[in-house]
C-alpha cells in the first residue's frame, strides 16, 4: 500500500522543493498515501507544513519535483484534477458574512454540484460536523470550534478522493476538537486518503496510519508511530507506587525478561521495559512479591521524544 | 463558466447582505436628485444676487434683467459683495467697475466678473445672470445698429424700449442665444439631476463594493476557490461579472427610480441602459484594480468614494460640463463620466440615436476595456500574491 507506492496511492509527492526568496521552505518533501490511509505531517511552526500542502493542492508551484493526484498530475494549471482534492486551509476560509448553508452552497457550486445534489450534499456534511441546526446563522456569530467546523465541511462536499486538513484543530474547544477528530476518522474509514498537519502530538498518534516528522523543510522520518519510536529505542517506563522491600523487588524486577533497568523514585520504582503491555503481568507479579502496591501506571514514550531525539528541538515553542 | 457564475452570485449576495450598502445603493441617490434637481429645477422665484453698483446705466440695466427673472437683487460695494458670497447669503455676484459702466454708456463691448457662491442654487443663477446679460448685449447691438443707419442714439434707445415693452424679456428655459440655455433647453433640472446622478452612483456603488475582494482575499477564500476545479480566470471573470451586475443594477435602479418619482424623461432608454452598460464596464473594471491593489478595506472605501466624487465633478455630474470653462470641459473628456454625460445629454436633450452617441459609446468603450483589462491583471497577480 503507502509503503510501497503502488499505482493505488491516492497522492505521490516526489521530492518537492520550494524557497521563498533566500528561505528554503521546503527542501524535499515525498509521500504517498494509499486510499483509507491517513498521514500526518508533524512538525513545530515553520516547519513547511502548509507549503508542501499548498503545493500538493496545486496552489503553489514546486520549484522542483512533482505531485500526482490519482495518477494525473497536480499543479496549478491543473484545474480538473482538483475536483479529486478536498482542501481545508489553516487559516478559517469562509465568508463571515454569509450563511453557513450560503457558504457551503458556494464551495459546492464550485465542484459543480447543483441543485438536489447540492442541497443534499451540504445536509450530509453538515450533519458530519454537527452544525446542522445552525445553518441558516451567519458564519461571523459562529464560536472558533464551529468555524472550524464548517470550515472542514466545506472540503468534503465533493467526496474528495483526497482530504488535505491543515492544522484543522487550532484555537478550538476540546469538544469541538474531539467532534473534528472523530468526523476525520470516520471519513478516513469509508476510504477517503488523508492528509493531516498538525504540531500536536496526540492527535497524529490517535488518528494518523503513518506519520511524517517535518522540520526544516524535509521530512526527517517516516512510519507508523511505533515505527518511529522503535526508531529513537526509547522504552516503555511502569511505574510501580507502594510499601515493602524497594531492594528485594529491585532484584526481583531485574530478573523479568524485558526488563532493562529499575530505578527507585519517589515512594516507589520505575521499571524501563522494550514492550511494557506484554511484560506487564510478570512484572507487577515480581513487584507484587515484595511490595504492597498502591499504583502501576505505564508511560509510553511518546512522538515527542522522537522529534527531540531527531531534531533536538521541542515540538511546541 | 458555471464557476464565474458562482462567484459573480456570492458577490452580489454578500452586496446584498451589507445594510450601507442598501442605504446608498437605493436611497440615497434618490436623495441626491431631489436636491440636484432643486438646484437645476424651475429657476423662478429663487436665487439672490449682489451688484456691486446700481447707479450706473448698466448697473440699473443688469438690476432690471434680473428683477425680471425674479431673482432677488442686493447692492453693496465690492468688499461687501465678497463676504456676503462668503456668507452664503447670496448665490452669484456681479462686479460692475466704473470703466464697464463708462464702456457700456459708450456703446463698446463689456466684460464683467461673475463670482458663484457655493450655495445650491449657485449654478442656476449663473444661468439667470448670463441669460440677463445677453439680453442687454442684444439691445445694445440693436441700438448700435439703430444709431448706425442714422437714429439719433438717445431716440434710438427710447425706441428700443418702447419695443421692449410689448415683448417679455427673455426667460432663461426660452431663450436661444445663450450656448448654456441652448443646452438645457427642453429638460428639466431632474433630468440633468437623475443623468448625473447615474453616473456617479454607479461609480460609486461599484468602487465601494472594492471591499468586499478585499475581504475575500483576506479570508483566503479566493484561495480557496482555486483549489476547486476552477481556473483563476474564472475567478477574475466571475470578480468582474458580480461588479459589472451590481453597477448596471444601480444605474438601472436610478433611471427607473427617477422615471417613476420624478418623472425624469430618458429619451431612448435602449441607448441610455447600454450607455450604462458599458459604463458599468469601467466602474467594475476599476473596482478590481482597487480591491486587488489595496490590502484594507477601509483604505479602499475612502478611495473609492473619493475616486468617485472627483471623477464625476470633472465629468459634469455636479456642476453640469457646459457650465465649465473650455479648459476644464477638456478635463472632463479624460474622464468616464465625462463622456458618460455627453451620451446622456445627446439620448435626453438632442433625441440622439445611437450614430449620434457611437463617438461617446466608442471611447466609453474604450476606457472600459483599458480598465478592465488592469483589473484583472491586477486581481490576477494579487491572487499569485495572496497564495
Ligand atoms: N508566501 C510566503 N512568502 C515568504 N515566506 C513564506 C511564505 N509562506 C511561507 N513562508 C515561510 O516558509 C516557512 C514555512 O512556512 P509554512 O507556512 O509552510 O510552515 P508551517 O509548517 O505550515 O507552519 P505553521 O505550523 O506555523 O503553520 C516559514 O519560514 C515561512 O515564514
Ligand atoms: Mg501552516
Amino acid at each position: 500500500m503507502g509503503q510501497d507506492g503502488t499505482s493505488t496511492d491516492v497522492v505521490q509527492v516526489q521530492d518537492v522543493t520550494r524557497s521563498f526568496g533566500d528561505l528554503q521552505a521546503v527542501a524535499g518533501v515525498s509521500l504517498r498515501i494509499a486510499p483509507g490511509e491517513t498521514y500526518g505531517l508533524l512538525g513545530p511552526n515553520g516547519a513547511g507544513k502548509t507549503t508542501t500542502i499548498s503545493m500538493i493542492a496545486g496552489l503553489l508551484e514546486p520549484d522542483s519535483g512533482t505531485v500526482q493526484l490519482c495518477g494525473e498530475p497536480m499543479g496549478p494549471r491543473h484545474t480538473k484534477i482538483r475536483s479529486r482534492l478536498g482542501l481545508v486551509p489553516q487559516d478559517l476560509a469562509l465568508y463571515p458574512d454569509l450563511k453557513g448553508r450560503e457558504n457551503l452552497n458556494y464551495f459546492g457550486a464550485l465542484q459543480n454540484l447543483r441543485g438536489k445534489e447540492l442541497r443534499a450534499r451540504v445536509d450530509e456534511v453538515l450533519e458530519v460536523v454537527g452544525l446542522a441546526d445552525r445553518a441558516k446563522d451567519p458564519v461571523k456569530e459562529y464560536s472558533g470550534g464551529m468555524k472550524r467546523r464548517l470550515n472542514i465541511a466545506a472540503g468534503l462536499l465533493h467526496r474528495p478522493a483526497l482530504l488535505i486538513l491543515d492544522e484543522p484543530t487550532v484555537g478550538v474547544d476540546p469538544q469541538s476538537r474531539n467532534a473534528i477528530l472523530e468526523s476525520v476518522e470516520a471519513l478516513s474509514g469509508e476510504g477517503m486518503a488523508v492528509l493531516y498537519t498538525t504540531h500536536y502530538m496526540e492527535e497524529a498518534e490517535r488518528l494518523c496510519d503513518r506519520i511524517g516528522i517535518i522540520d526544516s523543510g524535509r521530512v526527517q522520518a517516516e512510519g507508523t508511530r511505533d515505527e518511529l519510536i522503535h526508531l529513537v529505542g526509547e522504552l516503555d517506563q511502569v511505574r510501580m507506587d507502594g510499601t515493602g522491600d524497594l531492594t528485594a523487588a529491585t532484584d526481583a524486577l531485574q530478573q523479568v525478561p524485558g526488563v532493562q533497568r529499575v530505578d527507585p523514585v519517589g515512594g516507589g520504582l520505575v521499571c524501563a521495559v522494550a514492550d511494557a503491555p506484554v511484560h506487564l503481568a510478570a512484572i507487577v507479579t515480581a513487584a507484587s512479591a515484595h511490595l504492597e502496591l498502591s499504583d502501576v501506571e505505564i508511560t509510553r514514550p511518546d512522538l515527542e521524544q522522537v522529534f527531540l531525539h531527531l531534531t533536538g528541538k521541542e515540538l511546541r515553542d | 463558466m458555471r464557476a464565474a457564475w458562482a462567484v459573480a452570485l456570492v458577490e452580489l449576495r454578500r452586496f446584498l447582505r451589507d445594510r450601507s450598502n442598501i442605504f446608498f445603493t437605493f436611497v440615497f441617490p434618490l436623495m441626491l436628485v431631489v436636491v440636484i434637481g432643486a438646484q437645476f429645477g424651475g429657476g423662478a422665484g429663487s436665487g439672490r444676487v449682489v451688484l456691486t453698483d446700481e447707479s450706473s446705466t448698466l448697473g440699473q440695466r443688469i438690476a432690471a434683467e434680473l428683477d425680471a427673472r425674479d431673482v432677488t437683487v442686493d447692492v453693496g460695494e465690492a468688499g461687501q459683495a465678497r463676504e456676503t458670497l462668503a456668507r452664503g447669503r447670496a448665490d452669484a455676484a456681479v462686479f460692475i467697475d466704473d470703466a464697464a459702466a463708462a464702456a457700456f454708456d459708450a456703446g463698446d463691448p463689456v466684460q464683467l466678473d461673475l463670482v458663484l457662491a457655493s450655495t445650491s442654487g449657485s449654478s442656476a443663477v449663473a444661468q439667470q445672470v448670463q441669460s440677463a446679460v445677453a439680453e442687454l448685449d442684444r439691445e445694445q447691438a440693436g441700438v448700435a445698429a439703430l444709431v448706425q443707419s442714422g437714429v439719433d442714439p438717445d431716440l434710438a434707445q427710447d425706441a428700443w424700449w418702447d419695443g421692449e415693452g410689448q415683448v417679455p424679456p427673455a426667460r432663461v428655459d426660452v431663450v436661444d442665444v445663450d450656448d448654456v440655455s441652448q443646452a438645457f433647453a427642453g429638460v428639466t433640472g431632474f433630468d440633468v439631476g437623475a443623468s448625473s446622478q447615474v453616473l456617479l452612483f454607479v461609480f460609486l456603488t461599484a468602487l465601494a463594493g472594492s471591499a468586499t475582494l478585499i475581504d475575500a482575499r483576506r479570508h483566503r477564500v479566493i484561495a480557496r476557490t482555486l483549489a476547486a476545479p476552477v481556473s483563476a480566470g474564472s475567478v477574475v471573470a466571475g470578480q468582474a461579472l458580480g461588479r459589472w451586475v451590481i453597477a448596471f443594477f444601480q444605474g438601472t435602479y436610478v433611471m427607473a427610480g427617477t422615471s417613476l418619482l420624478f418623472g425624469v424623461q430618458w429619451g431612448n432608454v435602449a441607448l441610455c441602459l447600454l450607455v450604462v452598460a458599458v459604463f458599468s464596464t469601467v466602474a467594475a473594471g476599476a473596482a478590481m484594480a482597487i480591491g486587488a491593489v489595496l490590502d484594507n478595506e477601509g483604505a479602499a472605501s475612502g478611495l473609492g468614494v473619493g475616486l468617485a466624487l472627483v471623477l464625476a465633478a470633472l465629468g459634469g455630474c455636479m456642476v453640469p460640463q457646459e457650465l465649465f470653462p473650455s479648459s476644464l470641459q477638456f478635463v472632463a473628456s479624460l474622464t468616464p463620466h465625462g463622456w458618460g454625460y455627453r451620451a446622456f445629454a445627446e439620448i435626453q436633450r438632442h433625441g440622439g440615436t445611437l450614430v449620434d452617441i457611437a463617438g461617446s459609446l466608442a471611447v466609453l468603450a474604450g476606457f472600459a476595456a483599458a480598465v478592465l483589462a488592469l483589473g484583472s491583471l491586477l486581481l490576477r497577480r494579487s491572487i499569485a500574491r495572496a497564495l
